[in-house]
């Protein structure tokens, strides 16, 4: 029986995973929410900006020395670029399946997962890579704990309270969340649906490139994470409801806390967890815990 | 149909009579089976090896299009059929090779039976839960039991060795000489390609096409669809047991692999890549993986960055498939005796109808 | 209660907050040709899901035919003799006019599930004959998704008269017909009720149509029937022109 300082160090990784999973999460519902379409490519994005993050680190480390800007820039360039594939993403490709039916929609995305894994390995090879901040652990409870999962949670919640007031309060987002309710409304607007999904989209990776970012400094990169990832972003959607901004978070906790202690204690089935979850909850209740109920 | 005197003339009298009472897939399936029936006149066996994995796994995917192409719906998990078939048809194996210290003949085909039942009723418990649901949710919840599926087979070591997989699936004297082996697959292959093609051209096959087209007024029509959706979903789920039943002697071995997302991913590029409204749609594109597959990947590493680009421009450009463009070139041919070319002589069924 | 087709007591839908049908009652006679009238969002295609089993009713029977088919799921009921025709065009695009019908009637035969026979073997001769009677006999070859509006509607109607129904509900059969085609399809359903008795139940907004076809005239607002009757006692009614007059456009 694991001793209490990994259990609770398992906690505070639980509670980060969670606050990972929902933003990539949120991006995946708004993603679906807006243009029906599920982009199963999200978490391969999230891995690319991710690795364009760390290479920023490197490049601007040569040049200044506090980690903490270094880091705060690359953010915010990988960020910027992930944006820009995302508008592009939507602009020549997804944009042409709108009209598509489902399963062609499906394989589109799925694609991009193969082409886009598959760059991160062309361009970055199949080694490891992490960044490493100097940062002192800090005593919390008897255990050691890395202070640096204080400012993911903070940083965590500083986003999803900037994503809520772009979505409720500004005029672009206004007419984001009209778009969910009425794309032919909003279009007899006069608005450009097209500029609205490319900049949904965009949004959404942006999102997603931004969460790599943070988490850089505490997750080591190699390929094939972002398997495991999107797994666990299905299983956030599906418990959480499509669309449902405390379903999401409420499903990003139980998903982020149940994998951080399945792999303590089942490190290979951690992810058959997961899928148990996912699986009986489609079973039990499709449209989640707070999704709205549908005639299925 | 105009048979004049000349043999040439005759042939192709007789050749689109076929293509128009059977649609494209009846003369595609006959050049198939002759270039099939010719591959072990090739130099060498790697050519017999290749044709092999391209009948096995064409026959997989031909599986998955009774889902897919007939019903509509993509499961994510359909290769946790292919792979509960090879694992009963191995797990039979090895126990009759333990006891008797060999396998007999007998003992091989009964392997290979054991396979059907065993992905029937996978595909039987699995499909109960997923034909409840349609689009994105049944594609989810097929993807999430084809992988728990993977994983405990992955885990449960002392019954199917786990990670190390089945090894020493040597079948007897006569089926361990290549080319027999493959003769052997094409036979069964052959045989199951008749009867989906019996299938498919029954009206259960366009209740099938009913569900694809409009399930809500295949109900108001008086159909169960849920119970149509199941009987589908456990006939796919047999076959494609039947296809990994091959598979496992073919290998010598199986491993839990065969299980997980990215075989099912297979099938569902071939489909995609040969045409999904065809039933020679996914064994055209199973020739066209696997030869592209062989090929690509003795030059790079970025194998999966060439399929997915190819996926990309086949989805949005050729949605339906290889077999769709030749259907539609042959459309636009014109007709013997006729100097305009004319598209629709007989309002024949649009482009993209398929058969 | 022989001659008593359809049978409809105390039916209650709420969807949310808005009550969309409320305490209905309804008779459908053998033989009857009956149209059901009403300003849009009366309730009147809610009152078709609820027959057919498309939508759960909160309370209240259906009774067809003297059998219980409240809450049954649509393929039961449909298989008892309930045929349905709807507004929007509900075929099968890439089936041929021809495998539309002739699958329709395999279903209805009970064939839904033979996976042995041949398709094109079975039902052909009742399908074309349904083809025919709809004024398709040409297209039969045509994939049903590449069809004329007005063709996509007589392939809806060919499609609920498989099966040799007992009771057909048309939604709004004519719309979007010009005036030919109104006039030939509203002559086939005269044609079918009065030969093979066919109680049919049809909802419209061209009242030309209503008056010229139905026996009688059910207006329904809001979720109630507030007339009933023969047409000209439901034109004269005051209150179903202040219904009219007040929110018809």
């Amino acid at each position: 029986m694991p001793d209490f300082g990994s259990l609770l160090i398992q906690l505070f990784s639980g509670f980060s995973r969670a606050m990972m999973l929902f933003l990539l999460s949120s991006g995946l519902s708004l993603i679906f929410g807006v243009m029906n379409i599920l982009n199963f490519a999200h978490a391969t994005l999230w891995l690319l900006a991710a690795y364009l993050t760390y290479t920023f680190f490197q490049i601007f480390s040569r040049l200044w020395g506090s980690e903490a800007l270094v880091l705060m820039a690359s953010i915010v360039l990988a960020t910027g670029i992930m944006f820009l594939l995302g508008v592009a993403i939507e602009r020549f490709l997804i944009r042409r399946m709108y009209a598509r039916e489902l399963p062609e929609q499906l394989l589109l995305t799925f694609a991009l997962i193969l082409i886009f894994s598959d760059t991160i390995k062309l361009f970055w090879g199949v080694e490891n890579r992490r960044i490493v901040l100097p940062i002192e652990p800090m005593e919390v409870l008897g255990s050691f704990v890395n202070p640096y999962f204080f400012v993911i949670i903070a940083a965590g919640c500083g986003i999803a309270l900037g994503l809520w007031f772009f979505l409720h309060r500004s005029r672009y987002g206004k007419m984001v969340r009209a778009a969910v309710f009425s794309r032919d409304m909003v279009s007899a607007l006069g608005i450009r649906i097209p500029a609205i999904y490319a900049g949904v989209f965009g949004l959404g990776v942006g999102l997603a490139a931004v969460t790599a970012g943070i988490f850089l400094p505490i997750m080591p990169l190699s390929l094939g994470i972002d398997m495991d990832l999107i797994v666990q972003c299905f299983a956030v959607v599906v418990i959480g409801g499509f669309g449902s901004i405390l379903g999401t978070f409420i499903a990003s906790l139980m998903v982020g806390v149940v994998y951080s202690y399945s792999v303590l204690f089942w490190p290979d089935g951690a992810l058959a967890i997961i899928f148990l979850i996912l699986v009986a909850v489609l079973i039990w209740r499709p449209w989640g815990l707070f999704g709205t109920e549908m005639r299925y | 149909m105009d048979m004049a005197s000349s043999p040439g003339n005759q042939r192709r009298g007789w050749f689109s009579d076929l293509y128009r009472g059977r649609g494209l897939s009846g003369p595609v399936a006959i050049i198939f089976l002759l270039g099939f029936l010719l591959v072990p006149l090739l130099p060498g066996q790697f050519p017999i090896i290749v044709g092999t994995e391209i009948l096995i796994v064409g026959l997989f995917a031909l599986s998955f299009n009774l889902i897919y192409g007939y019903m509509g719906q993509i499961s994510f998990g359909h290769a946790a059929f292919f792979g509960l078939g090879a694992y009963a048809t191995a797990l039979l194996f090895r126990y009759l090779q333990m006891t008797a210290g060999g396998i007999g003949y007998l003992g091989f085909f009964l392997s290979l039976i054991v396979s059907l039942p065993v992905a029937a009723l996978g595909s039987l418990v699995v499909g109960f839960f997923c034909v409840r649901l349609t689009g994105i949710y049944f594609a989810m919840l097929s993807l999430g039991f084809g992988e728990l599926l993977f994983y405990i087979v992955f885990s449960w070591y002392s019954f199917t060795k786990g990670d190390d997989g089945i090894q020493g699936l040597l079948p007897p004297p006569f089926f361990q000489n290549p080319t027999h082996y493959y003769y052997f697959t094409l036979a069964i292959v052959v045989l199951a390609v008749l009867l989906l093609w019996r299938i498919t051209e029954s009206p259960f096959g366009f209740t099938l096409r009913m569900l694809r087209d409009n399930r809500n007024r295949a109900a108001f029509l008086g159909i169960n669809v849920r119970r149509v959706m199941l009987t589908n979903f456990v006939i796919a789920g047999t076959f494609a047991g039947a296809a990994g039943a091959l598979w496992g002697p073919f290998q010598r071995s199986v491993s839990p692999h065969i299980l997980g997302w990215a075989e099912s991913g297979k099938a569902i590029f071939m489909t995609l890549i040969g045409g999904a409204y065809y039933l020679a749609g996914p064994m055209a594109g199973s020739i066209i993986y696997t030869a592209l597959n062989a090929y690509v990947t003795r030059f790079t590493i970025f194998w999966p960055l060439t399929i997915g680009l190819t996926i990309l421009v086949f989805v949005i450009f050729i949605p339906g498939g290889l077999l769709s463009v030749i259907d539609q070139r042959i459309r636009s041919l014109p007709k013997k005796g006729n100097t305009e070319g004319n598209q629709k002589a007989e309002k024949a069924p649009s482009p993209g109808r398929g058969e | 209660m022989s001659g008593t087709v359809l049978e409809v007591a105390g039916l209650n839908k709420r969807f949310g907050g808005l009550h969309a049908i409320q305490d209905l009652d309804f008779v459908l006679l053998e033989g009857d040709q009956t149209a059901i009238i009403g300003p849009n969002g009366a309730g009147k295609t809610t009152f078709f899901n609820l027959i057919t089993g498309f939508h759960r009713a909160d309370s209240g029977r259906i009774l067809f035919q003297g059998n219980d088919i409240t809450n049954h799921p649509s393929h039961e009921i449909a298989r008892l003799g309930i045929s349905r025709a709807f507004q929007i065009s509900n075929i099968f695009p890439k089936l041929t006019v021809l495998e539309n019908v002739r699958s329709a009637v395999q279903a209805k035969m009970g064939k839904a599930f033979d996976v042995l026979g041949r398709a094109d073997r079975i039902g052909t001769e009742e399908a074309e004959r349904i083809i025919r009677l709809c004024g398709l006999n040409d297209k039969q070859r045509v994939a049903a998704g590449e069809l004329s509006q007005g063709d996509k509607k007589k392939l809806e109607l060919a499609l609920a008269l498989s099966g040799k129904p007992k009771l057909l509900l048309l939604d709004e059969p004519t719309a979007g017909m010009s005036l030919e085609e109104t006039r030939e399809t509203m002559a086939l359903v005269d044609r079918l009720n009065q030969e093979l008795k066919l109680t049919t139940l049809f909802t419209e907004h061209d009242m030309s149509v209503v008056f010229n076809h139905a026996r009688k005239v059910t207006l329904l607002h809001r979720g109630q029937i507030i007339v009933e009757g023969p047409p000209g006692d439901v034109r004269a009614s005051e209150t179903a022109q202040r219904i009219y007059l007040g929110e018809h456009h």
